[in-house]
């Protein structure tokens, strides 16, 4: 299945060079619209505020809320939780893979990373380009 | 038998002594008598009293002494006026210097994907003009090393010094520290922040857990990124 170019794209990280360089990546890849947000819960309002998020790629360690409560939140909402969510972080002990993965995440990626890290993942949860 | 417990001994036999006889038809010579023998007691008692406390408290002024002293070595009001609030404003800098360079090399970098590749002398002359100065930007890690080496200087400097008043004072960690509420979050949300020397655990063993049929996480799974 070709991945729909057209989806809503939700970055969450609170460091906004890297939401700048996701977003650059995103956009090479070919996705259109990419929307952010500065930790989890400011993405957890844009996530219920109406849009559906084709995609949710975040970052763990956020105030005043990390990426991998953000991850329960969406998981343990009806009408959210379905959303694929890739978390991309520098948290990369084997107990946070562990937790992300129990937690529902698609999949996981450690920075610092590549654009064909990113490519890789994003076609490992919604398909190939 | 102390100065002190053979007073208090004739204190109780002449009261003992007033007790088995009417003390109002004692002559006043042995009520005086008595008062002497009480005034005795009361000098040895806190004169040995006295004794004690004075070397407790000289004691406690020699330690007090010598920790002000170990204390003016650390040099505290130095570590708090200058080095600490110095080296800050040194981090303060990495971050500004850092953020500059990474905007200008974003910019420049975002510039180029957004160019017109129609005409390709002029492409080649942008990209060439871009690439000059990301490569001038990157000018920022000389500066950003010089900082943060000042930084360590300063807590290599603190942590010398705060080492020696710990020996010189005998101090030693509590050892039941109570878990502070930012603490208790970092460990209940593994809050742990980037490892040094890159990851502890690779994007390849991240991979295997979330390959095709790894949909859960097994025993050996995990038993493997703990080997």
């Amino acid at each position: 299945m070709a991945v729909d170019l057209s989806m809503d794209v939700l970055v969450v990280d609170d460091y906004k060079t890297m939401v700048r360089i996701i977003t650059n990546l995103l956009k090479q890849l070919g996705f259109e619209n990419i929307d952010d947000a500065a930790d989890g819960k400011e993405a957890l309002a844009k996530m219920k505020d109406g849009k559906k998020y084709g995609l949710v790629i975040s970052d763990w360690n956020m105030e005043p809320m990390t990426g991998y409560e953000l991850l329960r939140e969406v998981r343990g909402d009806d009408g959210l939780k379905t959303t694929p969510f890739i978390m991309v972080t520098a948290e990369s002990k084997t107990e946070n893979v562990i937790a992300a993965k129990k937690a529902g995440v698609n999949n996981y990626i450690v920075k610092p990373f590549n654009a064909a890290t990113l490519k890789g993942k994003i076609a490992a949860v919604l398909g190939d380009f | 038998m102390t100065a002190a417990n053979e007073a208090a001994e004739k204190v109780r036999g002449a009261i003992a002594s007033l007790k088995e006889n009417n003390v109002q038809d004692r002559p006043l010579v042995e009520v005086l008598e008595l008062s002497h023998q009480l005034a005795d007691a009361m000098k040895y008692f806190f004169g040995s009293l006295d004794q004690t406390i004075q070397g407790e408290f000289r004691y406690i002024a020699d330690f007090i002494s010598k920790a002000r002293d170990e204390i003016s070595e650390l040099r505290p009001n130095d570590i708090r006026e200058t080095r600490i609030p110095g080296a800050s404003i040194e981090l303060d800098a990495v971050v500004k210097d850092t953020e500059q360079a990474t905007e200008t090399i974003m910019s420049e970098a975002e510039a180029i994907m957004s160019a017109d590749a129609s005409d390709p002398e002029a492409y080649k002359a942008q990209v060439d003009e871009a690439m000059m100065r990301m490569i001038e930007a990157c000018s920022f890690q000389d500066l950003t090393g010089q900082r943060v080496s000042k930084v360590v200087t300063t807590l290599r400097h603190i942590e010398e010094r705060v080492a020696h008043f710990a020996v010189a004072l005998g101090v030693e960690d509590s050892s039941n520290q109570e878990e502070t509420e930012e603490d208790r979050r970092k460990r209940e949300l593994l809050l742990n922040g980037p490892a040094l020397d890159g990851p502890e655990t690779a994007q390849d063993d991240i991979d295997a857990m979330f390959a095709e049929g790894g949909e859960e996480v097994g025993q050996d799974d995990i038993d493997a990124l703990f080997n």
